[in-house]
């Protein structure tokens, strides 16, 4: 058995037939190992290599893995037609946020607080385990009012008074629906197009099929916020922002919340920037020795990490230098902004990303799954989101990042009309809901001030223009100049794609 | 007619038989109307399933027909083409006899009726008994006989396919299909579209909706139902089961819950699998009608459209591929890079600097000359660029996008750009430029978003600049907007 050539371990080699196979099946391969077998092997691994160099170096090899550093996917290849947005920045709200409390207004529920959710409307509907014990569906309407805003008329709820300023340059999407109606499944199937994980998400296959703008920052880069204890966090962590089967380097690389924004980001003492280079030079020469040896693509995606590491090490700190942005930043974003880690200083760094040449951002704000006390936590999290979406929107804005940067604000489902646990006039709690939630986006590719979808009387059901996950997937592919059919990767003898096997379709009533 | 056709009647026997068939069946073909009368409802299915195929059927007769009279002419050169002719007219004449009947069973089958079907159905018997004489007159020119009588036959012919075809597109793709994208200085020449140009939302918005989803069924040409929805008064007139339209209630009128049925529903509108309307049309019907459905009222509350800017057709740049390499090259190694728009080469460059930023200087530019017509944006932010760079620039002949924030730029350089008809972008956002520079953009044509965020010229422009009344919630985003000319 071939032995790592770093091994230095010599004497222990093991032997095929010193393992632990039945005696029957070695006596086999013996019999097998004939000269009339040798000759039958050779000659077809003679044809195939001959076949393998008439058709050039890649058809036969059985992988499509490029050589390190060069685009992965051919980049005279994509986009696929002159793209709206050039980038994207994606606003993800873990947890579930509540479309009843915040974007679907729904004014006739007032009148049938406590009153049972009708059978109909639920229709056979399966249930979490949370709620489908509980004895009634008690109606609960929004505790908070809402209000017209924007020449569109849009109605949006008090707890967002910042967002209702920009609703004009909105998409919002009521229609968004999903399958899944737990977090982990949801929030894959959101991220990867699958609900089991080992999928690529979209923001690696973006940064496969569009490359890089900036050889200084990676392509894909996700900026999680502090944990608030007062909300119920669900977990989230590098499995959404894996590159699954494509290569490593496509994976997105999480900025720090706390503290550097990257650990050892400064040279130890005594090491300058010189000797780091010779130490790096020396390991990328060992790792395409290994790489030669062993044919392993991902020791290639190693020597492009180190090499972007060593980038970073410049690049990082101009980046988290923030002594340079002027005084109506701060105004904008809020004083939140200026402590690392609040959701405000995220979007205020994924705006310094976008104009860095970061092709896509993801920023996670946990803490929306409000099974109870909706009244209590609500609020919360509202005051702490509120004030950066609309920031970072009115930002790109007057700086001219809009016209090709697309902003997607999206959770993994929507929340129950009926309220679980018990409801009173000051609280309720609401359970998950997938069959419609509110999203919405901004920006490249996007209509602004308009609403698309429309659920039923109880925020329930989609009634009209139903947006399932693969066609939101497909749109936000578009508007990047993607055809969501043409992005693939050959993997387990399939053409993976983001949008899965079922067909999608891009939602032309979104676009611009 | 009839006497011309007497005088070249030939004499013998055999011909006065065909002649006599001939004249039976012109007759039979005019009474057909009056035998089956189309009486505006739906027949039997099977009517219906072989009637669909007279669209299939009609293009065969109708392309020989237009052959014929080319066949004669070019005869005239080459003998064996004229004998083809008489051929081919054979052939257009079985064609049309077979079209007639397919489109006569479509017509009673699907119950359609109207003025456009009437004339449609007017137009094939008249020109399939205008063939049938060309068919007869055709030996005696052949021998040198009539003279006259055949060539005029063809050119009837040729009136009647015209008008015929004519109004069975009309009746397919509607009666405005060819002059709906014509040109409006054409339109005005023509005087077609004499609907008097009206502000209301009826005529603004309402009206174009029906017109391009309802009115091939419901309008001038056909009226299924006895609807027709081409006009604003025989839309509130309604069909022969009474009003579609009950001024304000949406719910209540026929119209609305028509085209707001799951689309598999039979009632539902547009029928025969023509595409539903979008959500938003559907709204502002909805708006429309609940708020009187009037004729006049020029806006309604709680809708606002977004009037289309009018967006620069993308013009393809020429074809640089034999810089293809070199720019491969460059994208392989530190710098700035330019990458393909898009897959298809004639959407042009784009000229990436984010990785050279501080670095990248006016010198740098000048050795992007050579790419200079084939880049179509230029992503120059935060670079070492001044004002000197606008020589370079102004050779950028296709350029739709220019970046160029946080520069040393004051903009002194800016009406260099003047020349470049494509330039729509103008990022200048964080430089030195004044207002007195800024000024110089508004002799720009095609300049449509402008950005001065945190320029000296940002708070009070000194020229006045030209600004469009922000129409309701325009697609980009535009803090300067500002007018084409």
């Amino acid at each position: 058995m071939k032995q790592h050539p770093l091994c230095t371990d010599t004497e222990h080699v093991t032997k095929v037939l010193d393992l632990a196979i039945p005696a029957c099946v070695k006596q086999e391969w013996a019999d097998l190992q004939t000269r009339r077998h040798f000759l039958g092997r050779a000659g077809k691994v003679l044809g195939w290599a001959a076949a393998a160099s008439l058709l050039g170096d890649r058809r036969l090899r059985g992988d499509n893995y490029p050589a390190a550093g060069a685009p992965a996917a051919d980049s005279l290849n994509f986009p696929n037609f002159a793209p709206k947005a050039k980038r994207a920045i994606y606003l993800f709200m873990s947890g579930g946020p509540s479309q009843v409390d915040l974007w679907d207004y729904k004014p006739n529920l007032a009148a049938q607080f406590d009153k049972d959710l009708p059978d109909s409307v639920r229709g056979s509907q399966q249930l979490t385990g949370m709620t489908t014990g509980q004895a009634r569906f008690p109606i609960a309407p929004s505790h908070w009012a809402f209000k017209p805003y924007g020449q569109s008329g849009t109605w949006v709820s008090d707890l967002m008074p910042n967002m209702g300023r920009i609703v004009d340059d909105l998409t919002i999407i009521k229609s968004t629906n999903t399958e899944a109606i737990n977090h982990e499944p949801a929030i894959m199937l959101m991220n990867t197009g699958n609900m089991n994980a080992g999928k690529p998400c979209l923001g690696a296959w973006l940064a496969y099929g569009l490359g890089s703008m900036n050889d200084n920052l990676p392509t894909f880069m996700v900026l999680q916020t502090k944990l608030n204890t007062d909300e119920n966090n669900q977990p989230v962590s590098s499995r959404l922002w894996s590159s699954g089967f494509l290569s490593s380097e496509y994976a997105g690389v999480g900025l720090r919340s706390s503290g550097d924004l990257v650990l050892y980001l400064t040279d130890p003492n005594g090491v300058d920037r010189e000797v780091r280079r010779k130490m790096l030079d020396a390991v990328n020469e060992i790792n395409r020795q290994t790489y030669e040896e062993l044919g392993d693509p991902e020791t290639n995606s190693r020597i492009a990490q180190y090499e972007m590491a060593y980038r970073m090490q410049s690049s990082v700190p101009e980046l988290a230098d923030l002594s340079k942005e002027p005084q109506s930043t701060w105004d904008l974003y809020g004083p939140d902004a200026k402590e690392a880690g609040t959701f405000a200083y995220n979007c205020l760094m994924a705006r310094r990303l976008a104009e860095r040449g970061v092709r896509f951002t993801q920023v996670y704000k946990r803490g929306w799954d409000m099974h109870d006390n909706v009244t209590k936590v609500l609020p919360i999290i509202c005051r702490e989101t509120d004030r950066g979406c609309y920031a970072l929107i009115t930002d790109l804005k007057q700086r001219g990042m809009l016209d090709d940067t697309l902003v997607i604000w999206a959770g993994e489902f929507g929340r129950t009309v009926y309220s679980q646990g018990g409801l009173t006039q000051v609280n309720y709690g609401r359970d998950h809901h997938p069959r419609c939630y509110t999203t919405w986006m901004a920006g490249g590719g996007v209509r602004p001030g308009i609403t698309y979808g429309e659920t039923d009387d109880f925020s329930y059901n989609v009634v009209r223009d139903p947006v399932t996950v693969r066609d939101f997937n497909a749109t936000i592919l578009h508007c990047l100049g993607i055809d969501h059919n043409k992005l693939t990767y050959l993997f387990q003898g399939l053409d993976q794609k983001l949008t899965g096997p079922v067909p999608a379709s891009v939602v032309s009533g979104l676009l611009a | 007619m009839a006497g011309r056709v007497l005088r070249i009647l030939p004499a013998r026997q055999s011909t006065r038989i065909v002649w006599g068939a001939s004249l039976g069946f012109s007759l039979l073909l005019l009474s057909l109307p009056w035998l089956v009368r189309l009486d505006g409802h739906p027949h039997a299915n099977w009517q219906q399933f072989l009637g669909r195929f007279h669209p299939l059927v009609v293009h065969l007769p109708v392309g020989l027909l237009i052959l014929v009279p080319l066949l004669e002419v070019a005869g005239a050169v080459r003998p064996a083409l004229r004998e083809t002719a008489g051929f081919v007219l054979a052939v257009a004449f079985a064609g049309c006899v077979v079209a007639l009947a397919l489109g006569f069973v479509l017509a009673y089958g699907s119950g359609t009726a109207g003025m456009g079907v009437t004339r449609h159905l007017w137009g094939g018997v008249v020109l399939t008994i205008v063939v049938l004489l060309c068919l007869l007159a055709r030996p005696e020119w052949e021998s040198h006989g009539a003279r006259i009588a055949y060539p005029t036959f063809l050119v009837l012919m040729l009136v009647a396919l015209v008008w015929t075809t004519h109004q069975g597109g009309s009746l397919t793709h509607g009666s405005n299909y060819l002059t709906q994208y014509m040109p409006a200085g054409m339109k005005r020449v023509l005087a077609v579209g004499s609907a008097p140009p009206s502000t209301s939302f009826y005529a603004k918005h309402i009206h174009l909706i029906l017109d391009s989803n309802c009115a091939s069924c419901h309008g001038e040409g056909q009226a299924k139902g006895g609807l027709r929805m081409d006009s604003y008064e025989s839309l509130m007139r309604g069909g022969q089961d009474g009003p579609v339209i009950v001024a304000g209630s949406a719910a209540k009128s026929v119209l609305f819950q028509r085209i707001t049925l799951p689309a598999d529903q039979k009632h539902f509108m547009p029928a025969e699998g023509r595409p539903p309307l979008q959500s938003e049309q559907i709204r502002w019907i909805q708006a429309w009608i609940d708020q009187g459905a009037s004729p006049t009222l020029t806006s309604l509350a709680g809708v606002t459209i977004r009037e289309d800017l009018p967006e620069a057709p993308i013009e393809p740049v020429g074809d640089y591929s034999a810089l293809i390499p070199e720019i491969r090259k460059k994208d392989a190694g530190q710098g700035a890079k330019l990458r393909q728009v898009s897959s298809r080469p004639s959407d042009g460059l784009i000229l990436f600097t984010v990785d050279a930023a501080s670095t990248f200087d006016d010198a740098q530019l000048a050795q992007f000359q050579k790419f200079a017509p084939y880049i179509v944006e230029a992503e120059l932010g935060r670079t070492a660029l001044t004002d000197a760079s606008f020589d370079t620039l102004q050779q950028f002949t296709h350029l739709r996008a220019l970046h160029l924030e946080e520069t040393k730029i004051t903009g002194t350089g800016l009406p260099k750009l003047a020349p470049l008809s494509h330039l729509t972008y103008l990022n200048l956002s964080g430089t030195q430029v004044t207002a007195a520079s800024a000024a110089s953009l508004n002799a720009f044509r095609s300049l449509r978003h402008v950005y001065l965020y945190n320029t000296p010229a940002e708070p009070a422009p000194a020229v006045p600049r030209v600004q469009t009344p922000a129409p309701a919630a325009t697609g980009a985003p535009q803090p300067k907007e500002k007018s084409a000319q």
